[in-house]
């Protein structure tokens, strides 16, 4: 089990250079140079040549990415000549923010996406399943825009039961902070439920049809006991093994949704930084996005692993 | 008049209830607007501690029945008709929560796939131990008391260290085992197998029928046998019924049935079975013409009228009943049939016939006929054509043949050091149990695979490992046969298509030439031309394999590696193919290299044989030295594992020891030595078996001379198993 | 002779007409049995809606351009039906127009993604060894980086044109393509047809465009779906964002984002733009519902 996760944990390692090579090579095809896109057509040429040499953008590639990735990994992610402010705390102060959006969203919707899969695998093609299916699936197309943006209205302009803003007076504690953040986690809550519940489903229903559930079926177990020990154990591989993956929409969504609401977080960060082309904030936030990404597919392989003993073995 | 032999097994009412009931069962399957009426009439009784065997071939609704007394169908089958008693309970007539409580305590199942019936993700002992916790409400510590008491029942060693495993963990025999033990837990009344050892190796077959027949002495439970395999059942059962599209054809005491048989069916089964010894120089397989009918399909009259070689037209004014033999119920029923309007589509319940249960009954107006049923193939397929296509030429060497895997960090030695010689025009088989090696063989032969070192050569030319890197010429010449007919066919091609491109990429035709050669083709393996416009999709297996057979002869192949060619087919089409494969070695002179798990075939197809352990060919010999004495004590074993339909035979079974080893640590000096019933001492341990040559062409892998070793297997009695 | 001939080709014509018939009949099923089913039709309809709205809205409506500075943000009237937006423009003129832009963008860069997986997918799994080791490393590189953020980091370097932001959709799709088309490939190499095409001595590109990929095409079209679905869905949002088109463009996205200022006081400029893309994307997706079911059958 040990030598699993070290094993996923050092191929991570090539994928992750590979990944940073490949976001330094994207803000490095940056048509013309580097100080000028920042600084603007206005500037003089002195200024632009002053900055390309803070930013380091005179030396050669290798060593620029050799230099960046040096300082990425000890911390020092630089200063944004945009804002005039140290990357590093910026990036993670945004983070936070983002962590505790998500974690409200996925700590709600997991279960209950789960939750409805199972049901609707169980009662499959009957009315239940039909509605279940339908409605998750209409839900989770909606772009997180567009379903914020009608939750927007109707509850926080008309029936003003929710504020219209996200972000907290300073120096709320926890609870209010979430009550803020209860309208933009929704639309985020909206595109998960979706796919994790259609995955619950489709893994309760290939778990049914197998042989082992007729077993246990004639072996006389009362339905309560087919479904905890046999059904849901096996259904929950595919799911949690989605789930995993489902990070990547949900960074996405919380671009989305940070920015609809205007709340501090690493998305809004992101897209601020891409506007005013803030490069080194843009590398580090993908970055930091790609890491997060790796470590929560690690972390469904590793409770697939769990689920599963046969995966166990493989390693 | 009364029947004479109305010596009834089990009148009703008076008598006990039987353990198993069964009357007029009718089950229909309802699928896309369709009814399919998958059984009919089905009437059986089992007492307790009677085994009756059910026999038919895919679709006769075995399977359904046992649902259908479990009441386990799919939500689109219902029963229609009759009834289903189990120690005289009504099955339909249970709630759902006594249904629970009765599939726990009263019946058990054994299932098929006994990988597929465990969950893969519980421990072995969690999955004995519910149903003690969930049926007799023990606490956790006294289920795993129960829980090693089954296991011990079944023969597994180490039970604890069984309960702690995953059903990956174990072997196939093992797992069987274990579901085996699940099934006994609760002392059911009645035991249902349904095909419980297809797809074991043949050693492990014979073990587990050894464990349900010591189990049937010590349980006073009923046993219902649900196999195709006609040889299980005669060593298994008291009684057999025939099942054919749905009904019940022929039912009594198996050895009556299967010495005697009374009905068109159940003959032409036991005759298109290749009889152990028979080869096919002696005669060819008599086949049962036309297909298998669709499931719930209806015909006009008797349902085997249009495959049976002595119908007359009566057969098709009204289905005959279940008919008591011996007696003239047949020659009665006839009669009335004959004076009655004709109706073809009417079906009486069994149990309205006045004349009550007899020992045997055939559902045929003709019984008396069948012992003289006409043949429906020539009996001799041209041995003397066959015989001159033969020489003693080679036409493929193999010499030190290896070839091995990497499975993790483990490396599998899947061939190892394999030399053989095949000659022109002869058939090779090939046999061995799971992981001996011989389809890694074949497929090193073909190029599929490429053989790590040694050298394989064609007509004295040394051929390229893999196929890729082959000359056309050499692709056309060595062609396969494959087990699977339903992937061997692109789905997506029409069957014209295939062979077309067969035919110009192997035999370079152009495209007029190639048209006639496609019909030729199909003409030669007897396909009538309208199917080949059709997709693979629409034919049957046999014709799919079939259209399989007449690709490999695309090109006009020297040598057809044949691996498990009609082991996916039912009985009586698999008598077809191996006529087919036995007629266009003659014509066409080719080789084979016949692979097959089924000994009986491979000893009726081949002119010599091969016999693979564990990656090494530890012996070779014509077809006749290998299945008689001096032969190796592997081979020796194999042979007495096989479950034969000659009641009279006294051969002693040889169990085996242990199990198979594995690939990756194969056991030092003779391999065979951890399982052998002749083992000799620290010879067979520290070193490699000579090769011993008993004539001229037999050679074997042992330490035992020829001459001590028939000694040893003449006299039928095995030495007792020396204790390492 | 001749009547051989004659007589085999009759009757050869006779069961070549009944194979077609049959492999017709086969296909009617199918299109039967998406005809009947209710999700598949109410996604094709609204699909086709839209369809036909991205082709002649401009014919059925006011422009969708003028702007009017006497009556900004006046609520639905009988002038205008849904109300004006910050510029007095008409919003239902703007909300019909509103789909061209998306139902340019999407199927394109799926078609994309569908060309450019298969071709990845296939080789990968019909190669195995280092090549698939290779290329799946590659993909799960790619697969690292969210859709939406990569894509704002290319565009902010690239510019924003609709040719890029096609381009830029097709090649973050096509990972994900190229892993569902691999997966059918292994399972279609297990079997036996393709073993006796290389016995043939077929070459590489043969079996995998002859063989293998007429058998898998029942997954491709549902995974295209399923990206068709996915990239309505980022083109939207990056207008939304700032990244797609550009004003005065009546794009969904675009318009919802420049006019959620406005939303306190005029809702209707945003929740009919909003509407219609949800619509849109649902709509969509009802197809690849009513398609998987029929297909997987």
């Amino acid at each position: 089990m040990t030598r699993l996760i070290i094993r996923r944990l050092l191929l991570m390692v090539p994928t992750l250079i590979l990944v940073s090579l490949l976001i330094f090579a994207l803000s490095q095809i940056l048509p013309g140079d580097l100080g000028r896109t920042i600084l603007g057509p206005y500037a003089t040429p002195a200024q632009v040549t002053a900055l390309n040499h803070k930013l380091g953008a005179d030396q050669p590639i290798a060593q620029r990415y050799l230099s960046w990735a040096g300082h990425f990994i000890t911390g020092n992610w630089g200063e944004s000549p945009v804002l005039q402010q140290r990357v590093f705390p910026m990036v993670m102060q945004a983070f936070s923010n983002s962590l505790l959006l998500a974690a409200l969203a996925l700590v709600v919707i997991i279960p209950l996406a789960i939750l409805l899969g199972v049901v609707a695998g169980l009662r499959k093609d009957g009315l239940l399943d039909r509605s279940i299916t339908i409605s998750t699936l209409s839900l989770t197309v909606i772009p997180e825009f567009v379903s914020g943006v009608i939750l927007l209205v109707i509850f926080a302009v008309t029936l003003k039961w929710l504020p219209v803003t996200a972000l907290a007076p300073p120096g709320s504690n926890i609870f209010t902070r979430l009550y803020y953040l209860i309208l933009p986690a929704i639309p985020l809550m909206f595109i998960e439920l979706g796919y994790i519940a259609r995955m619950a489903r489709v893994g309760t229903v290939e778990v049914l049809a197998r042989p082992y559930i007729r077993t246990a079926v004639l072996k006389g177990l009362p339905r309560r006991r087919v479904i905890f020990g046999h059904v849901l154990r096996n259904a929950m591989v595919p799911t949690v093994t989605v789930i995993g993956g489902q990070i990547g929409w949900l960074v996405g969504g919380l671009v989305v949704v940070e920015t609809l609401f205007g709340y501090p977080g690493l998305g809004k960060l992101l897209v601020d930084a891409a506007t005013s082309h803030d490069v080194l904030i843009l590398e580090a936030g993908v970055l930091i996005v790609a890491v997060i990404y790796m470590l929560s597919n690690l972390t469904a392989d590793v409770i697939v692993a769990l689920l599963d003993p046969r995966v166990r073995q493989r390693g | 008049m009364s029947d004479a032999s109305a010596q009834d097994v089990g009148r009703t009412d008076e008598a006990a209830p039987a353990a198993v009931d069964v009357r007029d069962l009718e089950v229909t399957f309802h699928r896309r607007g369709r009814d399919l009426p998958v059984l009919r009439g089905i009437t059986l009784r089992i007492e307790a501690g009677e085994a009756y065997g059910l026999v038919g071939e895919s679709g006769c609704g075995k399977t359904t029945l046992a649902m259908a007394v479990l009441r386990y169908l799919a939500s689109n089958g219902t029963v229609d008709r009759g009834s289903v008693l189990v120690d005289g309970q009504d099955v339909s007539k249970l709630s759902e929560e006594a249904l629970r409580k009765w599939r726990g305590e009263a019946v058990a199942m054994v299932y098929q796939d006994p990988a597929a019936a465990l969950s893969p993700a519980m421990r072995i002992g969690d999955q004995i131990c519910e149903i003690f916790r969930y049926h007799e409400g023990l606490s956790k510590a006294e289920a795993r008391v129960r829980a090693r008491e089954a296991l011990r029942r079944v023969a597994l060693p180490d039970p604890d260290a069984t309960m702690r495993r995953y059903p990956f963990e174990l072997s196939g025999g093992q797992q069987q085992r274990v579901v085996i033990a699940m099934a006994l837990a609760s002392n059911p009344r009645l035991l249902i197998l349904d095909e419980p050892t297809t797809g074991l190796d043949a050693t492990v077959e014979a073990e587990i029928l050894d464990l349900i027949e010591e189990l049937r002495g010590r349980i006073n439970a009923a046993i219902l046998l649900i196999t195709h395999n006609l040889g299980l059942v005669a060593r298994l059962c008291n009684r057999v019924g025939v099942l054919y599209a749905g009904r019940l054809v022929e039912e009594g005491p198996a050895r009556e049935i299967f010495t005697d048989p009374r009905h068109p069916y159940t003959m032409g089964l036991l005759r298109c079975v290749p009889r152990f010894g028979m080869n096919k120089t002696d005669a060819a397989l008599q086949t049962i013409p036309g297909t298998l009918p669709a499931l719930g399909e209806r015909k006009p009259g008797c349902i085997y009228a249009d495959r049976c070689p002595m119908v007359k037209p009566v057969c098709l004014r009204r289905e005959p009943d279940l008919l008591a033999w011996p007696s003239d119920a047949a020659a009665h029923a006839r009669a009335e049939a004959e004076a009655a309007p004709a109706d073809p589509l009417a079906f009486s319940p069994h149990h309205a016939n006045p004349v009550g249960e007899a020992a045997r009954h055939a559902r045929c107006y003709f019984s008396a006929e069948v012992p003289e049923m006409p043949a429906t193939t020539p009996v001799l397929s041209a041995p003397d054509a066959a015989a001159a296509a033969r020489s003693s030429s080679d036409v493929l060497e193999m010499d030190t043949v290896r070839r091995s895997f990497r499975d993790g960090r483990k490396r599998l030695v899947a061939v190892h050091d394999v030399s053989l010689k095949i000659n022109r025009g002869e058939t090779f088989g090939l046999v061995g149990e799971s992981g001996s090696g011989k389809t890694t063989l074949a497929k090193c032969v073909t190029g599929l695979i490429a053989a790590d070192s040694g050298v394989i050569s064609f007509e004295g030319k040394r051929l390229k490992p893999t196929a890729g890197r082959r000359s056309q010429a050499a692709l056309r010449a060595i062609q396969m046969v494959f087990q699977n007919p339903d992937s061997t066919l692109n789905p997506a091609w029409s069957t014209r298509g295939i062979l077309t491109r067969a035919v110009r990429k192997l035999g370079g035709l152009s495209s007029s030439a190639a048209r006639a050669k496609v019909d030729e083709l199909a003409a030669d393996v007897r396909v009538e031309p309208r199917f080949l416009l059709q997709k693979p999709n629409d034919l049957s297996g046999g014709q799919k394999q079939r259209i399989a057979i007449a690709r490999a002869f695309a090109g006009d192949p020297t040598m057809v590696v044949c691996d498990e060619p009609a082991s996916a087919l039912d009985v009586s089409v698999q008598a077809s193919i191996l006529n087919l494969l036995v007629e266009l070695q003659a014509s066409e002179s080719v080789s084979y290299i016949f692979i097959s798990h089924d000994l009986a075939v491979v000893r009726y197809v081949s002119d010599r044989i091969g016999v693979m352990y564990l990656a090494e060919l530890i012996e070779v010999g014509s077809a006749e030295e290998v299945f008689n004495p001096p032969h190796h004590p592997y081979t020796e074993a194999l042979l007495s594992s096989i479950p034969t339909l000659d009641f009279d035979d006294s051969h002693q079974r040889i169990p085996l020891r242990g199990s198979m080893p594995s690939l990756s640590e194969p056991p030092s000096g003779c391999r065979f030595h951890t399982r052998c019933h002749r083992f000799l001492g620290d010879i067979c341990v520290e070193q490699e078996p000579p090769l011993q040559e008993a004539v001229t062409g037999h050679t074997y892998k042992c330490h035992i001379p020829p001459g001590e070793l028939l000694q040893l297997q003449a006299a039928t009695e095995p030495t007792a198993p020396i204790e390492v | 002779m001749a009547e051989e001939i004659a007589g085999r080709t009759a009757a050869e014509i006779r069961a070549n007409t009944a194979s077609l018939l049959e492999q017709r009949r086969q296909r009617r099923y199918v299109m039967r049995s998406l005809l009947r089913s209710p999700t598949f039709m109410i996604g094709s309809g609204i699909v086709v809606f839209w369809v036909l709205m991205a082709l002649f809205s401009m014919h059925l409506t006011q422009s969708p351009f003028d702007v009017n500075p006497m009556s900004t943000l006046q609520a639905p009237s009988s002038a205008h039906w849904l109300g004006t937006d910050d510029l007095g423009r008409d919003v239902l003129a703007r909300t019909l127009a509103g789909a061209r832009s998306v139902l340019v963008i999407a199927p394109i860069a799926t078609l994309l993604a569908l060309l450019w997986g298969t071709v990845i997918g296939l080789i990968s799994g019909f190669y195995r060894g280092i090549t698939d080791e290779v290329i799946m490393r590659l993909v799960d590189v790619l697969l690292a980086l969210p859709v939406v953020i990569t894509s704002i980091l290319i565009l902010s370097l690239l510019g924003r044109s609709v040719a890029i932001v096609i381009i830029v959709i097709g090649v973050l799709f096509t990972p994900l393509v190229s892993r569902t088309v691999r997966s059918a490939v292994l399972r279609e190499r297990e079997h036996e047809y393709v073993m006796a095409s290389r016995l043939r001595g077929e070459r590489s590109w043969f079996v995998m465009a002859g063989e293998i990929l007429p058998n898998i095409t029942a997954p491709i079209i549902v995974e295209g779906t399923v990206r068709l679905g996915y990239a309505v869905f980022t083109a939207a949002t990056l207008s939304f964002l700032g990244f797609g088109l550009q004003p005065p463009s009546p794009d969904w996205g675009l318009t919802i984002s420049s006019e959620r200022l406005f939303v306190q006081l005029a809702w209707w400029t945003v929740i009919f733009p909003a509407v219609a893309l949800a619509s849109l994307v649902v709509g969509v997706n009802l197809i690849t519902d009513g398609l998987g079911r029929v297909l997987s059958k």
